[in-house]
């Protein structure tokens, strides 16, 4: 059984059909790229993996456990499966330790006395270490990003998604995230991103799915699907993507 | 006829307890019905955001001094509903405050990116601890301002109440000063014990906002 298995799902938002039939499973360990012109589906996509939106149609099924916003664990589910978003979305009004230890705290999962070891050993995946006592506006972008990332980690997710995450960053301050995100992916993450960084996608991923208008239009190894692309749209894509 | 003396000064400062009294009273059931209205006016329920609204709207667009009539003198004629006077103002005051304050915290609320609740969510919280722990801290920070605002309006609203016979400030001063033919000093010295009510209630607000705002 796949660690995530989505199957013919629809998603329309008004009178836009955004997801018109996908299929795509994703084994555990694995790491998977999705790729795309903007308005191809796959932050919708991502985002129906963890019933921030609802699907229409068809199902989505994250360790055999159906998925779907009135599911009735889902918070629960949602501390197995940790988001990254493209805008951090850290909490402002809390320093990083507090916003890393807000969420294992209120669930149950460590008791205070344990908050700061965890903050200070997840940090130190991200390499920051040294900011636990920040705020986030004092923070870089890439900084900023890679506490997102650390209070994900303080989970411990069984999924990671992450939505563009580099999209809003300064091309300098790229380099650190995924870096960040390349040594999850050796210590065994599951992984889905959507993402517009090629190379990552090239050298990180295990297969590309390249989603276009709404469907899954072609998926493979990178080294493959980057040489020889099957399909016209896709050629296109990586060819503008270059 | 009498010159202006201590007595007149001791009955001012008495009066300002009822001045206190009100406000205290406006803010105690006023303010938790606020939180319910703002936290309506954003819930996911339309009806509901219709309803509060609306009731916003109606107690919003009622001057003051109009709510006072309705309690005290209205609610017989309409309702046949007699209450004391205290009860009366009280209620009024606290739809008043209500009403404002509930407005005020629904912007804070809103103001708040909707981002922070979905990252919330995204951990495994729960709406009501998404709203306590994220939602709320940041929205009190940018709402302190126009709240201690309100409260300024309220304390000096108060001074409304005098015409359900409440010896209050103003009332106070107006019998003073009929008592004494000293209407510009007295007031001029009511006028001062509101400013004297006011201004720490500023001054608190403005260190509050820094030490909030942590991150600077």
């Amino acid at each position: 059984m796949a660690l995530v298995e989505i199957r013919d799902v629809h998603k329309t938002f008004g009178k836009v059909e955004v997801l018109k039939g996908v299929s795509l499973d994703v084994e555990e360990g694995e790491i998977v790229t999705i790729i795309g012109r903007s308005g191809s589906g796959k932050s919708t996509l991502l985002r129906c993996i963890n019933a921030l939106e609802s699907v229409d149609s068809g199902e989505i099924r994250v360790e055999g456990q159906k998925v779907h916003a009135r599911m009735p664990d889902l918070k629960k589910f949602r501390q197995r499966v940790g988001i990254v978003f493209q805008a951090f979305n850290l909490f402002p009004h809390l320093k990083v330790e507090r916003n890393i230890t807000l969420a294992p705290l209120l669930t149950g999962r460590i008791e205070k006395a344990k908050a700061r070891a965890l903050a200070e050993d997840v940090l130190t995946r991200v390499g920051l270490a040294d900011k636990i006592d920040a705020w986030p506006e004092q923070l870089s972008g890439g900084q900023q990003q890679r506490v997102a990332i650390a209070r994900c980690l303080a989970m411990a997710p069984h999924l990671m998604l992450f939505d563009e995450v580099t999209s809003a960053l300064d091309p300098e301050l790229v380099g650190e995230v995924l870096k960040v995100m390349e040594a999850m992916a050796k210590q065994g993450m599951t992984m889905i991103l959507v993402t517009h960084e090629m190379g990552f996608a090239r050298n990180v991923a295990n297969r590309i799915v390249f989603m276009h208008q709404g469907r899954v239009w072609e998926q493979g190894p990178p080294a493959k699907l980057f040489a020889n692309p099957e399909t016209p749209e896709l050629a296109s894509f990586i060819a503008s993507a270059k | 006829m009498r010159s202006f003396s201590l007595i007149d000064f001791v009955s001012l400062f008495a009066a300002l307890r009822w001045t206190v009294a009100l406000v205290v009273l406006a803010l105690a059931f006023g303010a938790p019905l606020a939180l319910g209205l703002a936290m309506g006016r954003i819930s996911r329920f339309a009806g509901l955001r219709w309803t509060m609204a609306a009731c916003i709207q109606v107690i919003q667009s009622v001057p003051l001094l109009g709510l006072l009539f309705f309690f005290y003198f209205g609610m017989p004629v309409f309702l046949g509903i007699q209450v004391p006077a205290l009860v009366a103002v009280t209620i009024a005051y606290t739809l008043y405050t209500a009403a404002f304050l509930g407005e005020i915290w629904r912007g804070g609320l809103e103001a708040v990116k909707q981002a922070q609740w979905e990252a919330g969510a995204c951990l495994g919280l729960s709406a009501w601890q998404q709203f306590r722990h994220i939602i709320a801290p940041q929205a009190l920070r940018l709402s302190l301002p126009p709240t201690v605002g309100f409260l300024v309006q309220l304390i000096k609203g108060t001074s409304l109440a005098s015409i359900l016979g409440f010896v209050e400030l103003a009332r106070a001063g107006q019998v003073v000063s009929a008592a004494t033919f000293q209407p510009l000093l007295t007031y001029a010295l009511v006028a001062a014990i509101y400013f004297a009510l006011c201004l720490p209630l500023t001054l608190w607000s403005r260190s509050l906002e820094a030490r909030l705002d942590g991150s600077r």
